[in-house]
């Protein structure tokens, strides 16, 4: 049985400039992300696989096409509408600079929340907080937290207020790989124990096999799909797709 | 590295307009002023250049007082010296001259021309003369004791047509006149604003002045003689037992201007104060905009630095850049300054100031001082930043993000301790006896001390005052609390003109609030009656002592008194004598006499007051020699002592002292009380018929007047809060441009938290209220600041007469809401910025 769609784009165009310097970032991008599954977006440097991830995040405008998310159209959306949204239903994990410096930990978790004047659901954040082992680092400003801990605060301020989807843009870009590692398992375990949505962009194929699903970008266009891979699987595909 | 400076500066234009902004408008006031200033004198000038235009000789007594203030009282002369001036040879025309007080009222029975410090009321002689400065414009000179000419501005005012009946007020009390003449003075229809009316000599002597005496006598030469030949003989011709001098033309224009001049040397210098003092408040806004900016330049001289550039290149690269925005700002400021000025004039104007208009003076002094000023101010600014700018390590360039390094030195909070402690031990001395002079020193030092320790005070105070964001505005609301605590050198820095604004201003309010409720009480105790007449005409004219006298006769007045103040001198000094009533003054106003009786005062005996006569070890029956204007040597002998001094200081005289002199007298207030039964509304109407009789003088209850006195002290006060607006538009001016650095420099955390879910109105308002706290630390600091400082000035002029500290609670409120309000408009324009900042750009990785 195929899950229903948490996130879904359709024919989705990202063209910057006109007639000669035209450039087609995205060209008809078709795409669906199920619920309660971890997908990997997957591609070369300017495969346009982050301009995927932020039009679909309502972070930029798509030049045609439409994005669904949790089953609102975002291109009708005024700028208050798709900011509630984000704030609501979509859950972020950025490569650097995920925390706002002046708020605590447990501040920064419950930011989207904060913003909302939403109380949220304690004994979720409770659990999030103990899954991702932030317990003790709760008063703590990120400027006190190693790189490692930052990205746990900010994986579970995505997973805070119940979000239909979360996206994560190279969450562990700036890591070094044991670090990483324990960052990607924790989304895994997201995935699993607490059954959310995540959409991770990354260029890493040890990254992308903790995915159930990876999607290829190439040149703007849909290259291939890969499940259940092994990083193994992704490097032989990587080289079948030319890079 | 000059061309790297230069295109440094071209290509962030933005920048460079704000950190000239600053300049520009310090710059501007000191522009404004200087060009105000010498447009006044200049107008002055050409206006007293124009009185004796025509005039070759003129004749007067060398018999002056000089008082307070700077002003002088000088004996009148002998009409008979006109018959035997024309006849020296080389004389064609003499005129006696008359410059004495007359009010036009006008047809709707309001006195013409301002009570208060406008331009002066004249009566004066104007008939036909050789070297008349008055034309005739339409009908003729007055001739006789019934005709009267106007100046044309007063006749146009007052609404008068030829053959109108028209009252004037003058020494002799309030007479009809039938208008035979409009005058023009000069060029103009009337002199810098002042009314005059024109009399012939005979009726100009007996209305305004005395009968056969003159204030001067003007000569018009034949044209034989210079000038200085035509002064020689006429002074010869002259017996010395007279006791006059004569003056050429040239000699008396140059002394009256030198005389304005003077006066006037009072506004510029109370207005270049106020200019240095925004200078000085631009100057914190200069020296944070460059510390701002070449902290978000850090990267970019790291760079430079890693590539090779000398810590000298870098931070001379950032001096050419301080050259080129102080020489930018100082020119605009300039120019800005000359526009400045005509609001300068409205400013005046509103403080019932009321200035001549003329011509724009443009001084080169005022253009060189300007952009010197301007320039080094700005290079003095910017030295430090640049220094540190230089010192920045190669290394910086690969680090992510150049914050501000905020260090904050055990040495800096010692210093600042240091400062405020010397400070205060300055002050101590001076509470303790020593000179007043070291008290602007302690002053001094315990701002540069507090100064110092901003940076040190503006988190921990920035954290409290963000304490009532945080629980109103949520997350926001505690995002502005962090920020505006974030950097405290930069918060401070914001803060501090604010603080100097408002430390002044509270200062200045402490003051008037003392001197107020000292004036209050002064009058409270002396003042026994129910209705009072005030006239502002202080020095100038006053009120008629008749007035006294009809208001006595009234049937629902008890008593009624007059006090006045007559100029003369006593060993040598120039001196206020108070003039009193002795027949009616008692029960109605209470001078606390502690020996003797008001029936003791007649014009051969004199009251003083108990500190004169314990310091001067006076007693009863000693004698004072007090001449008069008119070189009349009176000798009285002591005949009371009193205690309350704090309105009629050392002397108080019998007004009829002067009864058998030349020198006028008038009343400068009256107190009535009325008789018991008589209702207030009754007194009042048949009061007001008796004051509106003189056309002149405001009727008030006994607490309507208390007021007044007490509140004209908020004319002064309006006029340095006005002079004041400028530092306070700089210190906005300063927030503003911190918080368009803050929000560029915060791109990044602004993205994130858009990405996040924060909506646009909640990014305006972390920014709006960062704002409201930046500037509520610099008016709380700044208050607490000016209790103090006022504290300590009233303290100083105990010795004036000022006994009590009363705190301006008022103001301070009002201080707090503006406070307020300001933080909210200065976040305005950063707030939309911030909402302006790009989503993408701010979350992707540079």
């Amino acid at each position: 049985m195929t899950n229903p769609s948490a996130a879904t784009a359709t024919n989705v165009s990202k063209i910057y400039g006109h007639g000669d310097s035209e450039v087609r970032a995205l060209d008809n991008v078709s795409v669906q992300f199920e619920t309660g599954k971890f997908t990997a977006i997957m591609g070369p440097s300017g495969s346009g696989k982050s301009t995927l991830m932020h039009c679909m995040a309502g972070l930029d405008e798509m030049t045609e096409g439409s994005v669904t998310i949790a089953e609102i159209d975002i291109a009708s959306l005024k700028d208050k509408e798709l900011t509630k949204l984000r704030r609501d239903k979509i859950g972020f994990v950025f490569q650097s600079f995920n925390l706002v410096p002046t708020l605590t930990a447990d501040e920064n978790i419950r930011l989207p929340l904060l913003l909302g004047n939403n109380k949220g659901n304690e004994e979720w954040i409770q659990k999030v907080i103990n899954t991702v082992h932030l317990q003790d680092r709760l008063t703590h400003r990120p400027s006190e937290l190693s790189g490692g801990q930052q990205q746990r605060v900010a994986v579970a301020r995505a997973l805070a207020s119940e979000p239909a989807i979360i996206f994560a843009d190279e969450p562990t870009g700036n890591l070094d790989s044991t670090t990483g590692n324990e960052i990607l398992s924790f989304m895994r375990k997201a995935v699993d124990e607490l059954g959310q949505t995540i959409v991770m962009v990354t260029h890493d194929p040890v990254s992308a096999s903790y995915a159930d699903r990876i999607v290829f970008l190439k040149d703007g266009k849909i290259a291939g799909e890969l499940l259940q891979p092994t990083p193994e699987l992704v490097l032989d595909y990587m080289k079948k797709l030319g890079h | 590295m000059l061309r790297i400076a230069l295109k440094g500066i071209l290509g962030r234009k933005a920048r460079l307009v704000l950190t000239s902004l600053a300049v520009i408008l310090g710059t501007s006031f000191l522009s404004g002023t200087a060009v105000f200033s010498a447009t006044l004198n200049r107008t002055f000038d050409n206006l007293f250049s124009d009185v004796f235009r025509n005039v070759d000789s003129y004749v007067r007594s060398t018999q002056v007082i000089e008082a307070d203030f700077g002003a002088e009282e000088r004996q009148r002369i002998p009409a008979e010296l006109i018959a035997t001036i024309e006849a020296v040879p080389g004389v064609a025309d003499v005129q006696g001259d008359i410059q004495a007080f007359a009010r036009i009222i006008g047809k709707d029975g309001k006195p013409l021309g301002s009570e208060g410090a406008g331009p002066p009321t004249f009566g004066g002689v104007g008939q036909e003369f050789k070297g008349a400065l008055w034309t005739i414009s339409e009908g003729r000179f007055a001739a006789g004791p019934t005709e009267v000419a106007l100046d044309e501005a007063s006749a146009k005012a007052g609404k008068y047509n030829i053959g109108d009946t028209v009252k004037v007020v003058a020494q002799a009390g309030s007479r009809d006149f039938t208008l035979v003449g409009i005058a023009s003075y000069g060029d103009v229809r009337s002199p810098g604003g002042a009314t005059f009316a024109l009399f012939d000599l005979a009726t100009a002597q007996e209305f305004l002045a005395k009968p056969g005496f003159v204030d001067a006598i003007l000569i018009s030469g034949d044209g034989s003689v210079s000038d200085e030949e035509l002064a020689q003989v006429i002074s010869s011709a002259i017996p010395g037992s007279y006791k006059t001098e004569t003056l050429t033309g040239a000699q008396i224009t140059k002394e009256t201007q030198d005389q304005i001049g003077t006066a006037l040397s009072f506004f510029s210098i109370l207005l270049s104060t106020f200019s240095y003092i925004a200078l000085g408040v631009g100057s914190f806004v200069i020296y944070n905009v460059f510390s701002i900016s070449a902290a978000q330049r850090q990267r970019e001289n790291a760079l430079l630095r890693a590539i090779g550039a000398s810590k000298k290149q870098v931070t001379r690269a950032l001096m050419i850049e301080s050259v080129v925005v102080g020489l930018f700002g100082s020119t605009i400021g300039l120019f800005a300054g000359i526009g400045l000025s005509k609001g300068l004039s409205a400013l005046l104007k509103a403080a019932s100031i009321d200035l001549p208009s003329g011509d724009l003076v443009v001084p080169s002094s005022a253009i060189v001082n300007t952009i010197v000023v301007g320039l080094i101010v700005t290079v003095a600014s910017a030295w430090l930043p640049a220094r540190r700018a230089g010192r920045v390590p190669p290394l910086a360039a690969m680090r992510e993000t150049a914050i501000e390094v905020v260090a904050l030195g055990r040495r800096r909070t010692l210093f600042g301790l240091f400062l405020i402690a010397l400070g205060a031990a300055a002050i101590i001395a001076v509470t303790s006896g020593a000179s007043n002079k070291w008290l602007g020193l302690g002053i001094l030092f315990v701002f540069s001390g507090t100064i110092t320790l901003g940076p040190v005070i503006a988190r921990p105070v920035a954290l409290i005052l963000g304490k009532p964001a945080q629980s109103l505005r949520g997350v926001t609301g505690t995002m502005a609390r962090q920020n505006s605590a974030r950097n405290p050198k930069r918060t401070s820095r914001t803060a501090s003109p604010v603080l100097i604004g408002v430390a002044l201003v509270t200062a200045v309010a402490a003051l008037a609030a003392s001197i107020s409720s000292q004036i209050d009480g002064v009058f409270t105790k002396q003042f026994k009656g129910d209705f009072a007449i005030s006239t502002n005409a202080r020095g100038f004219g006053g009120l008629s002592p008749s007035l006294a006298d009809d208001i006595n006769t009234l049937p629902e007045v008890e008593r009624a008194t007059g006090i006045g103040l007559l100029t003369v001198k006593i060993d040598g000094k120039g001196q206020y004598l108070t003039t009193i009533n002795p027949a009616t003054v008692e029960g109605v106003y209470d001078i606390g006499l502690i020996s003797g009786s008001y029936s003791d005062l007649t014009p051969e005996t004199i009251f003083v007051s108990q500190k004169y006569a314990e310091n001067n070890d006076a007693k009863l029956g000693d004698t004072i020699a007090v001449t008069l204007a008119d070189a009349q040597v009176k000798t009285l002998s002591i005949a009371g002592i009193y205690e309350f001094d704090d309105i009629a200081g050392k002397y108080t005289v019998s007004r009829d002292l002067t009864k058998d002199t030349t020198v006028i007298t008038f009343d400068l207030g009256i107190y009535i009380k009325i008789k018991s039964g008589v209702s207030e509304t009754a007194a009042r109407t048949a009061l007001q018929v008796a004051v509106d009789k003189y056309g002149q003088g405001t009727l008030l209850s006994k607490r309507e007047y208390i007021d007044s006195q007490s509140g004209q002290i908020n004319q002064l006060l309006g006029l340095i809060y006005g002079l004041l607006f400028l530092s306070v538009i700089i210190a906005v001016v300063g927030i503003i441009i911190t918080l368009l650095l803050s929000v560029f420099e915060r791109q990044r955390e602004i993205g994130l938290l858009r990405a996040v879910g924060m909506t646009k109105s909640q990014v305006r308002t972390t920014v709006r209220w960062e704002s409201v706290i930046t500037s509520l630390l610099g008016a709380v600091v700044g208050i607490v600041l000016g209790v103090g400082l006022g504290w300590v000035i009233v303290y100083a002029l105990r010795d004036q007469g000022l006994s009590s500290f009363s705190a301006p609670v008022g103001t301070t409120v009002s201080i707090l809401i503006m406070a307020f309000i300001i933080g909210v408009l200065a976040a305005v324009y950063p707030a939309w910025r911030a909402t302006r900042v790009n989503l993408l750009s701010a979350i992707t990785t540079a």
